[in-house]
């Protein structure tokens, strides 16, 4: 069952590889379309046969692979997985829709994205440590060719700058799970929650933070997070999408699944230190975005940004916030997505992101009324706007958190409200006005020009009127994934407290 | 800083206002005389010349049936009030008279000119009171309303002064710029100068008609403009009209961005520079602006030729409104241009010092003002 949402993308990316002779234009995009299609019907169908109910991991399949290794293919889905496949198929599938105009190799370049959207689902289906980690680092090569081969100006410097960044994150993270290995002294790479009676509390707080360490490069928090601006900016708008909306969830996941999974008692004891990594990720992250003069990179640091909630969340542990960790995983998923399609509209159309020389692009007949109408529903999505995903999100975080760790939640929301501030700045320097897209030299003559920006077309729209649905969709109703994930997430949340308390001498 | 495709942009050029005095006192065209131009200025003429039937028609209906009406529910239907066109109206299937009332507002608050005089005189004064115990006789509201503000119902009746000779103004313009397209059909206009030429001899002929409105209250009529008040086309209603609408305007929000407080407004009126030839087509179909809805108006008239043409430039139908606007410009221009060359002191080609030296003078004061216009649309 699972196997089949790894193995449609795997197929589909073989089938494109060994196609016959030369595909006709246009040919390749289609299979990946229809391929993408099966794997999102797929994602459905284990969605219906998904009992939110239950909190543990379900569908289970498993196979020994190499035993002796202790890797074996094993495969499960619970509340929080479940959401981020689906997030998987329903991103890949917006990026396959909007790439068009790809002119060079599109052969390779639907395979990869293919490859990549199996791997995701690998990676977040894994429940074998090192299964998770081969689907992890597989990824990882696609992602830099997409960038290096299809990206703008500086693609060289910014894939290889992430190719390095990532790397390491997976050493770390591999070194973490051999190390787990190595000092429990045994090669159970299952999921099973470390106690104090398998592993020493300092051995678990080493292990943790390598794995705090490598997760935190892929989210990334602060000051990790080098990488992802160039990533986003030299990038095209199908791979940011992919990008932001699905992989960096591969870093958020893997902190709450191994960091907070693995080891709850470290977790424990680390958790308040981690509260203000969040807040002070947050903050940075918002206040880079405020200094960018770029779309794609003020978007990119907001990403920053909006990922340390999930950290919050994780150290808060509390029910509350762990539902809105998957919420804010969900939510920044689709929002995000969202902003980058449609700045990449604005490239398309204007050839230029800076937004000293954008203005105006709300007139309603020469502008792009459209685009920018979505972008200012995506931007307050972002900023937490009632009515939409990223409130329910940040809410039932900040709630969440709020108990535990009171200090580190005011700072993340004092972040939140900086997001208003960016974006509005966005919002305003480049959709508000009278249209332009240069820069504003001489008043009078700027006054005067005429700017004969393409129409975008409906089809064009599309992609992102669909995630705009989804945004509000969520926003207005939050219980379908409130239902799908509650079970698991407050069973991830009692762990902590009861690893502390077993250790303590039981649960009294 | 990034580098724009020079094909997303264009700026036009601004000739200074020693090039326009010129092009004004040799006689020749503001705007570029290209076949284009003919085609756009034309059309778009012939276009406004619909509209403004409609316009006339209902602002003469205004002012005639709906004088002193407290709440004037109807205004906009000229008298038709059957269901179907009460529907279409609340569809938006309609002329924007409301485009018509701001000009006339345009025209009331600027104020220059005889009309305006006259709406300040004695004369108009002792009219008004005359119709006021006529009206207030029978109606009971306007009783009560009158000695509590005395001076509501007459700025009311200097509104339907306004509204009617605007109507009048209009009719002559309808007529003509419907004229200027069946002879240019006709082959007897073509080039810009035939179009000044022919504009420039319709406001002439209509120079020295005379400017009156009487209305009906309890079976006689009372004179509001009445003859001996000597209001004419040309000087009361052509004049201020142009000064009103094609050069001061009024700041609409969603076309100009100011901070009043910060007198970014001029407080003297007579500075002020918003009107027709100095507006930005571009924010053309913002929500409720005027630009929007009298070209909303004339797309409906829209000639097929025009129309074509427009199809196959740039976004097509998708910004046929900004185009719209953008030949209105030109066109309003070549109005100017002929109201200019109707209005020297002097024959041009007069060899007279003096008569020269008053030309002069009159095609500076012409060209400053228009130095700061849209010129960028003339080439």
């Amino acid at each position: 069952m699972l196997s089949l949402l790894v193995l449609i993308p795997f197929a589909g990316a073989l089938l494109l590889a060994f196609w016959p002779g030369r595909p006709a234009e246009g040919r390749m995009r289609k299979v990946t379309l229809v391929v993408l299609g099966l794997q999102l019907l797929w994602s459905l169908v284990v969605l219906l046969r998904f009992d939110p109910a239950s909190s543990g991991l379900q569908l289970q399949e498993a196979r020994p692979w190499v035993a002796s290794l202790g890797l074996s293919y094993s495969l499960g889905v619970d509340g929080l997985s479940m959401p981020l496949v689906l997030i998987n198929a329903v991103l890949t599938l917006v990026s396959a829709i909007c790439t068009r105009d790809i002119s060079q190799r599109p052969r390779v370049y639907f395979a990869l994205l293919l490859v990549i959207s199996g791997a995701v689902n690998g990676a977040f289906l894994a429940t074998n440590l090192l299964l998770f980690f081969l689907f992890y680092e597989l990824e990882l090569i696609p992602l830099w060719a997409l960038i290096s081969i299809w990206g703008g100006v500086n693609k060289a410097y910014a894939a290889t700058k992430f190719l390095i960044f990532t790397a390491v994150s997976g050493m770390l993270i591999l070194g973490a799970f051999l190390g787990l290995a190595l000092l429990s002294g045994s090669v159970d790479f299952s999921l099973t929650p470390v106690t104090g009676e398998r592993l020493a509390i300092g051995s678990q707080l080493v292990l943790l933070v390598a794995l705090l360490v490598g997760f935190g490069i892929k989210v990334p928090l602060f000051p990790f997070h080098n990488w992802l601006p160039d990533a986003h900016t030299q990038a095209s708008t199908p791979v940011s999408v992919l990008l932001a909306g699905v992989l960096l969830k591969l870093g958020t996941y893997g902190l709450l699944r191994f960091g907070l999974g693995l080891f709850p008692e470290a977790w424990a004891l680390l958790a308040p230190g981690l509260a203000i990594w969040a807040a002070v990720s947050v903050l940075f992250g918002s206040l880079a975005a405020i200094a960018q003069k770029d779309m794609k990179r003020m978007v990119a640091y907001s990403s920053v940004g909006h990922m340390g909630y999930i950290l919050l969340a994780a150290a808060a542990a509390t029910p509350v916030s762990m539902l809105g960790a998957v919420f804010q995983m969900v939510s920044h998923g689709l929002i995000s997505a969202l902003l980058f399609l449609l700045v990449g509209i604005v490239y398309r159309k204007t050839g230029t992101r800076d937004l000293t020389v954008l203005h105006g692009l709300l007139n309603p007949e020469k502008g792009l009324p459209l685009t920018g109408s979505l972008m200012i529903l995506g931007v307050m999505a972002s900023a937490g706007m009632p009515g939409m995903a990223g409130f329910i999100s940040e809410f039932q975080v900040f709630r969440g958190s709020i108990g535990a760790y009171p200090l580190a939640t005011l700072m993340c929301m004092v972040g939140s409200g900086l997001t208003a501030v960016y974006f509005l700045l966005l919002v305003n320097r480049a959709f508000f006005g009278r249209l332009a897209i240069t820069p504003a030299v001489d008043p009078v003559a700027h006054g005067r020009l005429d700017v004969r920006l393409a129409p975008v077309a409906w089809r064009e729209t599309i992609p992102a009127m669909g995630l705009a649905i989804g945004v509000v969709a969520i926003g207005l109703l939050p219980a379908g994934l409130g239902q799908l994930s509650e079970a698991a997430t407050t069973a991830m949340a009692r762990l902590p407290a009861l690893a502390t308390a077993l250790n303590a001498g039981g649960l009294g | 800083m990034p580098i724009i495709p020079a094909e997303l942009v264009r700026s036009g050029g601004m000739p200074s206002a020693e090039a326009l005095e010129a092009r004004l006192l040799a006689g020749e065209t503001l705007l570029a005389d290209t076949p284009v131009h003919l085609i756009e200025v034309v059309d778009v003429l012939e276009s406004y010349g619909e509209v403004l039937d409609a316009y006339s028609i209902n602002l003469i209906y205004q002012a005639e049936r709906q004088f002193l009406l407290p709440f004037p529910i109807f205004k906009y239907f000229d008298g038709d009030t059957n269901p179907a066109r009460i529907w279409r109206h609340l569809n938006h299937d309609r002329i924007n008279f409301e485009y018509a009332e701001y000009c006339m507002k345009a025209m009331l608050w600027h104020g220059t000119g005889g009309l305006d005089a006259y709406l300040d005189s004695p004369a108009f004064a002792a009219g008004c009171a005359a119709i006021i115990r006529r009206k207030t006789r029978r109606d009971p509201m306007l009783a009560v309303l009158h000695p509590l503000f005395p001076g509501f119902l007459i700025e009311l009746i200097r509104t339907a002064a306004t509204t009617h000779a605007l109507g009048q103004f209009w009719r002559v313009m309808s007529d003509l710029f419907l004229d200027l397209a069946r002879s240019e059909a006709e082959g007897r206009v073509t080039s810009i100068e035939a179009v000044v030429e022919f504009i420039k001899d319709g406001l002439v002929a209509a120079a020295a008609n005379p400017i009156t409105y009487a209305v009906e209250v309890d079976g006689e009529r009372l004179w509001v403009l009445p003859p001996e008040a000597g209001l004419t086309f040309l000087v009361d209603v052509a004049v201020p009209y142009v000064e009103a609408v094609f050069l001061r305007g009024t700041p609409f929000l969603g076309t100009v961005s100011f901070n009043a407080q910060a007198q970014q407004i001029s407080p003297d009126q007579a500075k002020f520079a918003y009107g027709a030839l100095y507006a930005d087509p571009l924010p053309t179909m913002g929500a409720g602006i005027p630009p929007s809805l009298l070209m909303q108006d004339m797309y409906r008239h829209l000639p097929e030729r025009l129309h074509g043409l427009y199809r196959e430039r740039s976004r097509g139908e998708g910004d046929v409104r900004v185009k719209i606007c953008m030949s209105f410009q030109k066109s309003m221009f070549c109005v100017t241009n002929a109201a200019i060359r109707g209005t020297f002191p002097a024959a041009l080609a007069s060899q007279d010092p003096a008569e020269q030296a008053a030309n002069r003078a009159y095609a500076a004061a012409w060209a400053g003002r228009l130095a700061a216009a849209r010129t960028d649309c003339l080439d």
